[in-house]
């Protein structure tokens, strides 16, 4: 069994402000998992905005250069500079699934031109035929097919066809690896599961290990394997999703946990925001922890006060 | 085949929405030629420039007159150019004439038809400006936007610095800094006129030459000032384009990243350029004005000159027309082109 995703030690900061006032921003610090080859899984990361998901999402998909640590595809590092050559050989192995199906597609072009410059450039097919079949094959799989897309711009299909034509043209060159940024959150309430299993039918039919980006702990609670929370950069608790979700350890883990809206209470309004306050003490500290694996798999950041003492 | 069958009916649909589209822009053209051709007569004849006064002061300034003979002439020219009616007669019958193809005679040159003398001068304005403003837009729109996408090549850099210096300076001041240049300091090319008076007119090489030549500092200088304008408009648009989703998804798509900058980013930001340039189009004649008047360029722009101090309503309502029916016809053909363009503009 070999790591076909492994993601070591991996910070990013950025720089912000002018010249004179120059400040950073830790906006993801020391992250780190790893992706086995044979086994296929729903990891998923969550986090409220800010918190680093998408930013670990855009460095996973080489689309920012990391900071420090290393993150290597099929055993090769993606970070510093690559040819074309390496990195289409990257993007065969690694597809992304991006927020806005809307965003996602040229206005001002016919959303099969996407699907057919995978076709052409990450499966080296040539002849007509064979692109088409490599388009139909992969629109098949996500529920439609390139009868029904070909010719359309994007502002003729809906949300939920769009994202799955997004998908779809993902799933073209065969990846390993689909990185999926919150592609539920702007498809209508009433498509988003079928959004949602769909990923679960990538991994279970097609052995596509999907990084699914949320902040929707109902969807990420019921399609994960595996489970980060982040809170500002930092993973603060990792593991098996059950075990992390049932009972968290982490305050930041806990108050997304007592953020999700309670059945019981449907109709009388009675929710109470959840007290932040703990989350935020921790979040303070959390330079000061290390992740620590529990005997249950999860691994929790627990900060320290000054004495070494856990502090929470 | 149901679905084939559907997009046939929806292509017809959309060719008949296309045609209505272009009806009613049509429509528009007309009323805008319409009103401003009228506002022009109306300007022309409220002006307190008195063209038989103007023409009589061209006449007794050679010779003298007797009193007599002078009103004679004045009641004779009044007659003669129709300004014996009252203004609405006066209106009616331009219409009826301008419908028949004919603008009357020009009163600074008359009896030459006053259609004549635009005609003869629209060349060298259409020539000069429309040349000046294509490559101004193609240079200005090319150069900001590979400057948007590639935004740490040095040499773009460079150029967004200079076109940013340039573009404040006013358009006069620069025609003149380049004129002492290439004029004086470094007499490479001619500093006015359209063309050398040895050449004969006509399609022959030593013509040609000479026309180009003649033109070069004019049209330099439009480009100059005119470049700087496009190339940080462009450069804006692309910048903001470039972090759009679908261009980073054409580059995992495994899109060539020639392409991604022609088809996906340029592509997408020359839209809204295309209805700047159509406005500038439409600017041309009153920019021409200036150029012709600093280069002595035998355009529109000098004729425009002579006729409004000359009191030539004609000559002036000649130009202007031209002018307008240009420019509205120039946005009509823009208007047209956009739902090509661009497949979210619906045409109902």
């Amino acid at each position: 069994m070999s790591a076909i995703l492994e993601v070591t030690n991996v910070s990013k900061r950025f720089a912000m402000g002018g010249i004179l006032s120059r400040n950073y921003v830790n906006a993801v610090v020391d992250a780190g998992f790893t992706i086995e080859e044979d086994q296929p899984e729903v990891l998923t990361i969550v986090g409220e905005s800010g918190s680093g998901k998408t930013t670990l999402a855009r460095m996973i998909l080489g689309l920012e250069s990391i900071s420090e640590g290393d993150i290597k595809v099929a055993g090769r590092s993606v970070s510093g500079r690559v040819n074309r050559a390496q990195r289409l050989s990257f993007m065969r192995h690694v597809q992304p699934v991006f927020q806005n199906p809307f965003e996602a597609f040229n206005p001002l072009k016919e959303v099969d031109r996407y699907l057919q410059a995978s076709a052409r450039v990450l499966l080296g097919a040539t002849s007509r035929a064979q692109v088409e079949a490599a388009m139909d094959d992969a629109l098949q799989k996500v529920g439609l097919s390139l009868a029904e897309v070909k010719g359309r711009f994007a502002h003729e299909l809906s949300g939920g066809q769009l994202q799955r034509v997004a998908i779809a043209r993902a799933l073209i060159p065969n990846p390993a690896i689909l990185v999926a940024d919150e592609p539920v959150s702007m498809v209508d309430a009433s498509l988003r599961m079928t959004i949602v299993n769909l990923l679960r039918d990538l991994r279970d039919q097609l052995g596509v290990t999907v990084i699914y980006i949320t902040h929707d702990l109902a969807t990420a609670y019921y399609i994960s394997d595996r489970i980060i929370i982040m809170q500002e950069g930092y993973a603060v608790e990792m593991g098996p999703a059950r075990v992390v979700l049932d009972a968290p350890e982490h305050p930041y883990a806990k108050l997304l946990k007592d953020s999700v809206l309670p059945v019981e209470n449907a109709g009388k309004s009675r929710v109470q925001p959840a007290d932040r306050k703990t989350a935020q003490a921790a979040a303070k500290l959390s330079g000061t922890g290390e992740l620590v694996l529990r005997d249950d798999g999860r691994s929790v950041r627990l900060p320290r006060d000054g004495d070494g003492s856990v502090a929470v | 085949m149901e679905r084939s069958a559907n997009v046939e009916v929806e292509g017809k649909v959309r060719m008949r929405a296309y045609f209505i589209f272009i009806a009613k822009r049509a429509v528009q053209l007309l009323a805008v030629v319409f009103f401003g051709i009228s506002a022009a007569f109306f300007i022309t004849h409220l002006s307190p420039i008195d063209p038989v006064q103007q023409a009589i002061l061209r006449i007794t300034s050679r010779s003298s007159f007797s009193p007599t003979a002078l009103v004679a002439m004045r009641e004779a020219l009044t007659e003669m150019y129709g300004m014996d009616q009252p203004l609405g007669t006066q209106f009616v019958n331009f219409w009826v004439r301008l419908l028949q193809g004919d603008l009357g005679p020009s009163l600074i040159a008359f009896p030459t038809p006053a259609m004549d003398l635009v005609l003869r001068a629209l060349p060298w304005t259409v020539g000069l400006l429309v040349t000046a403003v294509i490559i101004t837009w193609l240079l200005g729109n090319i150069l900001g936007g590979l400057a948007g996408y590639y935004q740490n090549n040095k040499f773009l850099k460079a150029f967004g610095v200079v076109a940013m210096g340039l573009q404040p300076i006013p358009y006069y001041i620069v025609a003149f800094i380049v004129l002492i240049i290439f004029g004086f300091v470094w007499p490479v090319l001619p500093i006015s006129g359209g063309y050398a008076m040895h050449v004969t007119p006509g399609w022959n090489i030593d013509f040609v030459m000479s026309v180009i030549r003649h033109a070069t500092l004019p049209a330099l200088s439009l480009v100059l000032v005119g470049m700087g304008l496009w190339f940080l408009g462009m450069r804006a648009l692309v910048s903001n384009i470039i972090t759009e989703d679908y261009v980073t998804y054409a580059e995992t798509a495994g899109v060539d990243s020639k392409k991604i900058v022609g088809f996906y980013v340029i592509r997408n930001a020359v839209i809204p350029q295309l209805t700047a340039l159509a406005m500038v189009l439409g600017g041309i004649f009153s920019g021409t004005v200036i150029t012709e008047e600093v280069f002595s360029y035998p355009g529109l722009g000098s004729l425009l000159i002579q006729a409004v101090n000359g009191g030539d309503y004609t000559l002036v309502i000649a130009v202007t027309a031209i002018a307008i029916t240009a420019v509205a016809g120039a946005i009509f053909v823009v208007d047209l082109l956009h739902p090509i363009l661009d497949p979210r503009i619906r045409v109902e």
